[in-house]
């Protein structure tokens, strides 16, 4: 007994000093999904361009803009016209889009380098904040995809900085969103662009019974922010704004958290609060609560390692002290996963879901070269880690069809032809957008669907109709996952609708809400594979089937 | 091999004299007893210039009867923190680290310091007290770039085209420039009219940059001192365009193949070239040094270098690299460095010596 015992921890002495390099590649467990570009097929030519200002950016925002439930796209272009494009595609079909003209100054449509669906004025059509190199717009929906300039109507100035991050919260006591704009350099402050980070700025509604954001304060320092998010770190209900900045032009900076307390001017966390100094390039911030504590894990993207953080268990209670668990978990994707190029790749928009239907988290993450930084991969394909049942993430991107040798930037993943499955739309710099339908997995005679799934909407009255900041946790068997809805993160890329989430094999799953104030509703029984409305006011789920067409 | 041996007997012993506490003393006999062990950390050993230094790295070993151990980043500095845990556990008696992030590394590189074991820092600064630094003298680049454009254009209009500001190496270069040049300038002899970071070195920056300091300056430039290749080629460009390309001289650093046809060609006037493999070879010998017990500021050649961005004295070896220009261009030919026939490529016959 002794003896094995021995020998036992020889063996596993001997595996821990072995390099990681002589691992195998590990298979994943889950379903590989088969993704295919429709983007041509689709009648989406779009690309995102332009000389430096562009180099970053480069933002989708998926959102229903007609009122039939099918996620419409607006796409930023950089120098080229930014481009809405209505969803015609069929249930379970091909990919099918028409460009929808806009009503807004063309000059307007252009330096536009990403953007976010929110209801600013709670009149249940969704709107858009559009972030710009110059003046930001507010863009009110109408209905049908008519969009008009609401920057008067709202008070609302847009500055006139290089905006490139964008978050919004419905503060308590208050009727309307408040709104983080995250902005990068200033290009005319002397010796720009190093160490030149202009101040981000917060802009909370004015009291009265429209929205007005004639209030507007700085979140100083900034340092040269590319994405912002709202998030309940520390399960209190106020949710604090996570920053990542761009280390490559700020000095003396760090990632940050504001404390944005209702009322009060926002406060960074502090290294005596147990906040610890970190300096990434970063681009992107994804959220999901991995081990379903109720304390959301973070994926932020940089160049070479990507970062996932989970609040250190070791840590006094309330501090929010982070660990670094991407290595452990096989989910720094720190260079590219194929090809010949070894050089560190370079990370943009990041963001957690569940592309495989088996009920854990996978992760997206889009890549390509700043343009051509020599110390950096060339030909960088965008991640799709899987998530697996030991926690650990396993590499798929290049087996399912996502490989493609393109600079991304932007992306949003959501089901497009409403058939259960994630689809990826993928922003690239300087070449046509990735427009990539999941088709389920492939076998020798066709395609199969994968796990079950279920699709929920929500839906409040009268103030923050979508449920901005609320938790919908998902029960099958004796596990529970939430998810947050929320408004910012990724790159310059938002997305708001159906929240998607696999159920592996469970047929039904017990659905459960944690509304933005804090109340948890009962529990909702409902059946997989099937689109779901909660309203806040009626006493069941009901559900909407999709129609063939639209 | 029994000679290293008996040697590090004798210098515990000195230890032992000296005041170092026995049970130390004791510990590090045992040690020594057997073979020295220098772990390589590599930030991403895929990179094919690494494999020149880990030659001469592993050569200078060999000849100290030093064993090398290694691990890989591959690029990630999340997985150098336990690649620098594993060869501690392996039992590495002195640690050369190439940092992926030299930011990053530092809690991996506090444990190897705090478990007695020395860390070189190798090429990429990591700016800690008790790290000892292995590089090229930076400043000495920026001295010889200057030096030798200097020498061919002692007046006039210069430019400056500087590497990416977040690099401390980009500073320490153009200082050495300014050590050269400040003197000229003070007395009006040189004429500073454009000086730019170049965003990440990037060459085709360095010929935006160059375009409009031209345009500026009506084409009115006598000398430009770029302080890369990479930048210097960008440089070129521009200066072609306006059929300045050969008449202006131009510096460089690194030895990039590109540059080192320019100055064959004549279109670039110098560039100035680290030998990795002398980087190899010191690093591994100061390894053992340290490996054997000597003290940071014993290791053979160690000067006092204070001008990281944080001010830290550090314990360090800076090697003088070399100007390669087109009186000296065999140096890289013969050191396997780059062929003749890439040197050579496009040269007119009777331009430069080496080439025929």
């Amino acid at each position: 007994m002794s003896r094995a015992r021995t020998i036992c921890l020889g063996v596993a002495l001997a595996l821990a000093s072995m390099p990681a390099a002589a691992e195998p590649a590990a298979a994943p467990t889950g379903d590989v999904p088969d993704f295919i570009d429709d983007a041509e097929a689709a009648g989406i030519t779009h690309a995102y361009t332009g000389p430096w200002e562009f180099f970053v950016g480069g933002g989708v925002a998926a959102f229903d803009c007609d009122g039939d439930r099918r996620p419409d796209l607006f796409l930023a272009g950089g120098t080229s016209p930014a481009q809405l494009m209505r969803n015609a595609s069929e249930t379970g079909g091909p990919l099918r889009f028409d460009a929808v003209p806009l009503d807004v100054d063309a000059k307007e449509l252009e330096k536009i380098t990403g953007a976010y669906p929110l209801d600013v004025d709670n009149d249940g059509v969704l709107d858009l904040f559009v972030l710009r190199l110059g003046r930001n717009l507010l863009l009110r929906g109408e209905g049908d995809c008519r969009f008009r300039k609401a920057n008067d109507l709202w008070a609302f100035d847009g500055g006139n900085d290089w905006t490139t991050a964008f978050a919004a919260t419905f503060e308590a006591g208050q009727q309307f969103p408040t709104l983080a704009i995250g902005n990068y350099v200033d290009r005319k402050a002397p010796g720009a662009p190093f160490g030149t980070c202009a101040d981000s700025w917060l802009a909370r509604p004015a009291p009265g019974d429209a929205p007005s954001y004639s209030d507007q304060s700085p979140l100083s320092p900034s340092y040269c922010t590319l994405s912002m998010l709202f998030t309940d770190w520390n399960q209190s209900g106020v949710p604090a704004l996570r920053v990542t900045n761009d280390r490559q032009y700020y000095r003396g900076g760090q990632e940050q958290l504001w404390n944005v307390e209702p009322g009060a001017r926002p406060r960074l966390f502090t290294a005596g609060e147990g906040w610890q100094h970190l300096s990434i390039w970063g681009m992107g911030i994804a959220e999901a609560d991995l081990d379903a504590d109720g304390y959301p894990e973070y994926a932020l993207t940089s160049m070479g390692d990507t970062k996932l953080q989970q609040l250190d268990a070791e840590a006094e209670d309330g501090l929010p002290v982070y660990s670094d668990i991407a290595f452990q978990r096989g989910a720094t994707a720190q260079r590219p996963y194929q090809g010949e190029d070894y050089r560190p790749s370079t990370g943009w928009h990041s963001q957690f879901a569940d592309v495989n239907n088996d009920g854990l988290f996978d992760l997206f993450i889009a890549k390509g070269n700043v343009e051509a930084m020599p110390e950096f991969a060339a030909y960088d394909p965008d991640n799709l880690l899987l998530g697996q049942w030991d926690g650990r993430f396993v590499e798929v991107g290049g087996a399912a069809g996502l490989a493609a040798d393109t600079r991304g930037r932007g992306a949003a993943i959501v089901d497009l032809n409403l058939d259960g499955m994630l689809d990826i739309v993928v922003v690239n710099r300087n070449a046509p957008i990735g427009l990539f339908r999941n088709r389920g997995v492939r076998t020798e005679w066709g395609h199969m669907p994968m796990g079950n799934w279920i699709a929920i909407e929500l839906e409040q009255p009268d103030i923050n109709k979508v449920a901005i900041g609320a938790r919908v946790s998902v029960k099958t068997g004796n596990r529970t996952v939430t998810r947050t809805i929320a408004v910012g993160g990724g790159h310059a890329s938002g997305q708001l609708g159906f929240v998607h989430a696999g159920l592996g094999t469970a047929e039904r799953a017990e659905v459960r809400i944690k509304w933005p104030d804090g109340e948890w509703s009962h529990t909702y029984r409902v059946f997989a594979n099937n689109f779901v409305r909660i309203e806040r006011s009626a006493p069941a789920a009901g559900y909407w089937l999709p129609p063939p067409k639209p | 091999m029994k000679q290293t041996k008996s040697k590090s007997l004798l210098r515990a012993a000195v230890g032992v004299a000296m005041g170092v506490s026995v049970a130390a003393a004791m510990t590090f006999t045992a040690d020594t007893a057997l073979a020295q062990k220098v772990g390589v950390s590599w930030n991403n050993f895929q990179e094919e210039r690494w494999k020149t230094d880990e030659a001469a790295i592993k050569a200078a070993l060999e000849a100290a009867g030093a064993e090398y151990i290694s691990t890989d980043a591959q690029s990630s500095a999340e997985k150098q923190l336990t690649d620098i845990e594993s060869l501690i556990a392996q039992g590495a008696n002195a640690l050369i680290v190439l940092a992926q992030d030299s930011e990053a590394v530092q809690p991996a590189v506090q444990r190897a310091l705090d478990e007695g074991v020395p860390v070189i820092g190798y090429d990429r600064l990591i700016e800690m007290p008790g790290v000892f630094y292995i590089t090229f003298d930076n400043r000495e680049v920026g001295r010889m770039q200057a030096r030798a454009v200097f020498d061919v254009q002692p007046t006039g209009n210069y430019v400056f085209i500087k590497g990416n500001s977040a690099d401390p190496n980009a500073d320490f270069v153009h200082s050495g420039q300014l050590d050269v040049l400040q003197d000229a300038i003070d007395a009006g002899d040189i004429k500073n009219v454009g000086e730019s970071y170049t965003d990440n070195w990037n060459p085709s920056v360095a010929q935006t940059n160059m375009e409009q300091f031209l345009t500026a300056n009506d084409n009115n430039v006598d000398a430009v001192i770029s302080s890369n290749d990479g930048m210097a080629g960008g440089v070129v460009a521009a200066l072609t365009a306006q059929g300045l390309a050969g008449s202006v001289p131009v510096s460089g650093q690194d030895g990039d193949h590109a540059a080192l046809n320019r100055v064959a060609l004549g279109s670039q006037t110098v560039s100035v070239w680290k030998d990795a493999r002398s980087l190899g070879k010191a690093a591994g010998e100061a390894a053992v040094e340290l490996a054997s017990g000597k003290a940071l500021n014993e290791v053979t050649g160690a000067v006092v270098f204070s001008n990281g961005p944080k001010g830290v004295d550090m314990n360090s070896i800076l090697l003088a690299p070399v100007p390669v220009t087109e009186d000296n261009l065999n140096l890289v030919i013969d050191a396997g460095w780059i062929s003749k026939d890439a040197v050579c490529q496009g040269v007119p016959a009777g331009r430069v010596d080496v080439c025929g």
